[in-house]
């Protein structure tokens, strides 16, 4: 879809979307066993990922986690590329030796992701690091969950950021759960004081499922960042819908409540913006079946892939 | 000045010049920051008035601190950072100044920075070297003299070395850092540090493989396959032993631990027929454990006699001087063992070298590090 012929709203709307339908048909591609590879689901975290790349230029860099489907998307990665990744073919962004856990497109900036709980936060850092000795003008997003700010690497990363004023943003993507495990038996801090405390600004956004919103207030972030050359803490309050790793719903399960997901629902702009979704589809489910049908066509990787890219 | 040991290398026959460990360390670190604006050092102390046992000594006032960059006590969170820095166009080395430390960074060594590569289809490489000093003697004791060279060969997607003297520092770092796109890992003995070794300085000097494994001495009785210091120790055995007629020992320096060159390997086991492995760590699921591996998996036959293993006691280190001296194998030991092999029986007559420790003899000044 070309962008220049449409609003800004619409645009975020539209890759919001985009994300929803290709997730909706991983869940329904899944049960064909066809995707064989853990899948963590952003379903109710899309507009995280629309609104924050949005904010981004082409030359700025990602660096996500396992649950990166919605990243690799908006920061401009291949779907089909993507659907053969996750399908374990050749064609796959990664040759299929990747899956959905660990996708990248290094061609758009989105830079990896990993499975080990906040293990790139220090590779944005780095990445950051590399852009400032080399006198590059992008930023650097490190995007993970807010469970990963309780590993100890996240406030090495944070200290190294601060103390060589590197252009780094670090977005967490607060959904309030690790696995099934609530931020309050967790933390004993709070995310922004805790940023603050190194002399890193913050910023809040606490609409995680409004595009627009999201977009605002990483596009501030991310300004300040680059003119600044110094980190930023963004958190974005957001709710998954589906359970932590899987295509199931899991509300009624024990460690959460249907009516608290309630109100994320109803806000949701995916269902109160029914007519852009109408008019949207069904292009958008066209470049799905692309993708799919591609994915399917394509070919195994070979006994040769093997032994390839070893060391 | 140290010991300057003789090695026989192609190298060390013309034009020999003295060149302790440490200083080719230093003079191979000044050239990375020389060839490659974007190579970068990154360590605790790496710009202070010890320069991590000196090889890194003044490269801050020539390079500035940016390059040479003092990093806080976060092993784990510096190695991500190198990786980042990596994918972005730098070349980072990391230091440690006890290889234990690296045990905080294996998260990110292990799972991020050898599989970057694999994992991502050859999206992405990590050009970066992690250098690791093995410490030994004067009581460092059960956290700071461990040898880990096989936790880390032992995962694909590392190429670990362990120099063993100055020529194998100048023949090998330099070229992994100009061609070798992935993580490097390097284990350097402290003892070494101080010894001073006879390396080829003339102009275009042909150096030995960049990697691999070298044979420093031809013999056809025994082949003795050695890391790091053991190297040392086995030259000085082999000496004794040509002294006395005893013996004739060929000595093959294992040097990249995570790719041996098996054929030299294996060639010289199939003349000698005997194989002793001498390595700085413990024997289980180790070097020595790798070495019988290959030996065994392709020809058990080229054996005539069991082979012989030496490595640390399987224990901690212990810090009081009169254990760590049984727990570190020693030239009496090693000679002994050459002997067994070679003649077939353990009352081999022949006279042993004195039992002073390794660290008597290596060490050129007395504590605290
Ligand atoms: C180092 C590590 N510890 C534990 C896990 C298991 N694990 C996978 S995801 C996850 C929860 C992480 O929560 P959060 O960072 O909030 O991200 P979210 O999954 O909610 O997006 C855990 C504990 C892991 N993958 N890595």
């Amino acid at each position: 879809m070309t962008h220049d012929d449409i609003d800004l709203d619409t645009q975020l709307l539209y890759e919001t979307l985009r994300i929803r339908l290709v997730e909706l048909r991983i869940i329904q591609l899944y049960p064909s066993d066809k995707i064989q590879s853990p899948v963590h689901l952003s379903i109710g975290q899309e507009a995280v990922a629309a609104g924050a790349c949005a904010a981004l230029l082409p030359e700025d860099l990602v660096f996500g986690s396992y649950r990166s489907h919605a990243f690799y998307l908006a920061k401009g990665g291949d779907l089909r590329q993507m659907m053969a990744e996750l399908y374990g073919k050749a064609t796959g962004c990664c040759g299929g030796k990747a899956g959905s856990m660990h996708l990248a497109a290094p061609d758009v900036g989105f830079m990896g992701s990993s499975a080990i709980v906040a293990s790139t936060i220090p590779h944005a850092v780095g990445a950051a690091l590399a852009a400032k000795r080399r006198g590059l003008q992008q930023i650097v997003v490190a995007v993970f969950g807010d469970g990963a700010t309780e590993e100890g690497v996240y406030h090495e990363s944070l200290n190294f950021a601060a103390l060589h004023q590197l252009p780094v943003l670090f977005l967490c993507e607060n959904n309030g759960f690790a696995v099934h495990s609530r931020i309050s038996a967790r933390q004993s801090y709070d995310l922004l004081e805790h940023a603050d405390s190194y002399g890193i600004p913050t910023r809040l956004c606490a609409k995680g499922n409004d595009p627009r919103a999201v977009y605002d207030t990483v596009a501030a972030a991310a300004e300040r960042v680059r003119v600044e050359r110094r980190p930023t803490v963004v958190v974005v309050d957001t709710y998954r819908q589906m359970e932590h790793v899987g295509i199931g719903e899991d509300h009624h399960v024990g460690y959460r409540s249907p009516s608290e997901a309630e109100p994320w629902r109803r806000t949701d702009p995916l269902v109160n913006e029914s007519a852009l979704v109408a008019r949207f589809t069904p292009q958008i489910l066209r470049e799905i079946d692309d993708a799919v049908a591609f994915a399917e066509q394509s070919p195994w990787p070979g006994a040769d892939a093997l032994l390839a890219d070893v060391a | 000045m140290g010991l300057a040991f003789k090695i026989e290398t192609p190298a060390a026959t013309r034009d020999a010049e003295v060149v302790t460990y440490r200083d080719a360390l230093l003079q191979t670190m000044r050239g990375a920051l020389n060839d490659d604006p974007n190579a970068i050092l990154l360590g605790q102390g790496v710009d202070d008035h010890k320069g991590i046992f000196g090889s890194t000594i003044g490269l801050a006032d020539a390079f500035g601190k940016d390059r040479v960059m003092d990093t806080p006590l976060a092993e784990e969170g510096l190695t991500g950072i190198a990786v980042g820095a990596a994918l972005n166009g730098l070349y980072p080395i990391q230091t440690h100044i006890r290889a234990d430390f690296a045990l905080l960074a294996m998260n990110q060594i292990v799972n991020l920075a050898a599989k970057y590569r694999y994992m991502f289809g050859g999206r992405f490489e990590v050009p970066m070297m992690i250098r690791m000093i093995v410490g030994r003697s004067w009581g460092q004791g059960a956290q700071h003299s461990q040898s880990l060279q096989s936790l880390f060969a032992h995962v694909p997607g590392l190429v670990v070395i362990m120099p063993s003297t100055a020529e194998s520092i100048l023949s090998s770092y330099p070229w992994l850092i100009r061609h070798h796109r992935g993580p490097v890992l390097c284990l350097e003995h402290r003892l070494l540090y101080d010894i001073g070794f006879r390396v080829d300085a003339s102009p275009g000097a042909e150096r030995t493989p960049a990697v691999g494994s070298r044979k420093l001495r031809a013999g056809k009785d025994v082949t003795v396959v050695a890391t790091s210091i053991m190297v040392l120790e086995a030259l000085r055995a082999a000496d004794h032993l040509a002294e006395l007629g005893a013996a004739d020992v060929e000595l093959i320096d294992l040097h990249c631990v995570s790719h041996p060159d098996t054929d030299l390997i294996l060639d010289s086991v199939a003349r000698t027929g005997r194989l002793l492995v001498a390595d700085t760590s413990w024997q289980a699921f180790g070097v020595a454990a790798e070495m019988c591996r290959i030996v065994c998996e392709r020809d058990p036959g080229l054996l005539k006699a069991p082979v012989k293993t030496l490595g640390m006691a399987p224990a901690p280190c212990p810090t009081a001087k009169s254990l760590e001296d049984l727990y570190y194998p020693n030239l009496r030991r090693l000679t002994d063992d050459i002997l067994r092999l070679a003649k077939g029986r353990d009352d081999h007559g022949v006279p042993l070298p004195d039992d002073a420790s390794a660290t008597d003899v290596y060490k050129r000044f007395k504590g605290p590090f």
